[in-house]
């Protein structure tokens, strides 16, 4: 659009609708600015857009006429969740069972092994058994040979 | 709303907070229902698909970055649900310029004889102009929605239809002069008649 050129021409449509919406630079909107100012054409073509457009700012503006946030809260409270989030909540929720699980599985290993290895297992040696004697407790001896082996089983 | 606000319920809304999506909903709920009810033409579509378009951006939540804004990422949600519809119905004229019928592109242009309080904003008539844009291809009529309606800068509009800045300055221009040819076309005002 050439300031000069104001004879009947064809209005730069893009230009113009540009110049309307404020989406020229300083420089092109001067530019324009100039040539409104001096061509009846370009000026007449502006004001049929603005027109237009405070047509258009102007209709009804229609409503949805319900609280749409309500029923989309609604069905997100009842759908299942998402798969990604799914995943991810259940790696963390998992993760305290799965623990207690390794723990179980940890001592009960530890305790079996030790019921069959040699130490701990080995039955203590008891003064009770001392009852399977031949010589009842406090009773005398019979014989200085059993006592004899007696004091020296022990 | 500002835009820190937004991006912060949109933010618990990402983190599984419902009532931050609802928040949402009923902040976007009737623009998003316009801009369907005037790009399919049917109140009880459109009220089903504003519902699918928010459920839609609720699942697309996980792929919201804050650096996209949110009501351009929900109207490009809203914008394909609707193209998916009309395109079912076969509705959808892709018509360019070029393939205009011969002196149409012309005839689109307004009449500079005519006074300013002839014009259009002095005698506009709601109904002349709905039905106008009824009938202008899907593709101008969402473009116009978006700038005339809900404001739009040319970054945004490029932003939620996925096309260049540079298209959307010539599809706009396009869709206001195909607008103009048809309300004039429906007054009777057409300069030829």
């Amino acid at each position: 659009m050439n300031e000069q050129s104001t004879a009947m021409h064809a209005p730069d449509l893009p230009e113009l609708s540009a110049y309307l919406d404020g989406e020229l630079d300083a420089g092109e909107r001067g530019r324009v600015a100039i040539h409104l100012a001096a061509c009846p054409t370009c000026a007449a073509c502006l004001a049929d857009l603005q027109a237009l457009s405070a047509g258009f700012r102007a209709l009804p503006e229609e409503t949805l006429g319900f609280d749409l946030a309500g029923v989309i809260e609604g069905r997100l409270a009842a759908a299942p969740r998402p798969a990604s989030a799914r995943r991810r909540r259940d790696w963390w929720a998992g993760l305290p069972v799965a623990v207690g699980a390794a723990a179980s599985i940890a001592a009960g290993v530890f305790m079996g092994s030790a019921l069959v290895t040699g130490s701990v297992a080995t039955a203590p040696r008891m003064a009770a058994l001392h009852v399977f004697d031949t010589m009842p407790p406090g009773s005398l001896c019979i014989g200085l040979e059993s006592c004899y082996a007696k004091g020296g089983v022990k | 709303m500002a835009g820190d606000a937004e991006s912060e319920l949109v933010a618990r809304a990402q983190a599984g907070d419902h009532r931050a999506f609802a928040a949402l909903v009923r902040q976007y709920q009737d623009r998003v229902f316009r801009f369907i009810l005037r790009l399919t033409g049917t109140r009880d579509e459109a009220m089903d698909l504003t519902q699918e378009t928010f459920m839609k951006a609720h699942q697309a939540l996980p792929g919201w970055r804050p650096e996209a804004q949110f009501r351009t990422w929900l109207f490009r949600i809203a914008h394909n649900a609707a193209l998916d519809v009309l395109r079912r119905r076969q509705h959808v004229e892709f018509v360019s310029f070029a393939d205009l019928p011969a002196g149409a592109e012309e005839h689109a242009l307004p009449d500079p004889a005519r006074q300013p309080d002839e014009r259009l904003a002095d005698r506009q008539s709601v109904e002349l102009l709905e039905r106008t844009l009824r009938e202008l291809p899907a593709e101008h009529r969402e473009i116009l929605l978006l700038r005339e309606l809900e404001e739009m800068s040319y970054t945004e509009i490029a932003a939620t239809l996925g096309i260049a800045e540079g298209t959307v300055k010539s599809r706009i221009a396009r869709a206001r002069s195909a607008a103009l040819a048809g309300y004039q076309r429906h007054t009777g005002e057409h300069r030829d008649e």
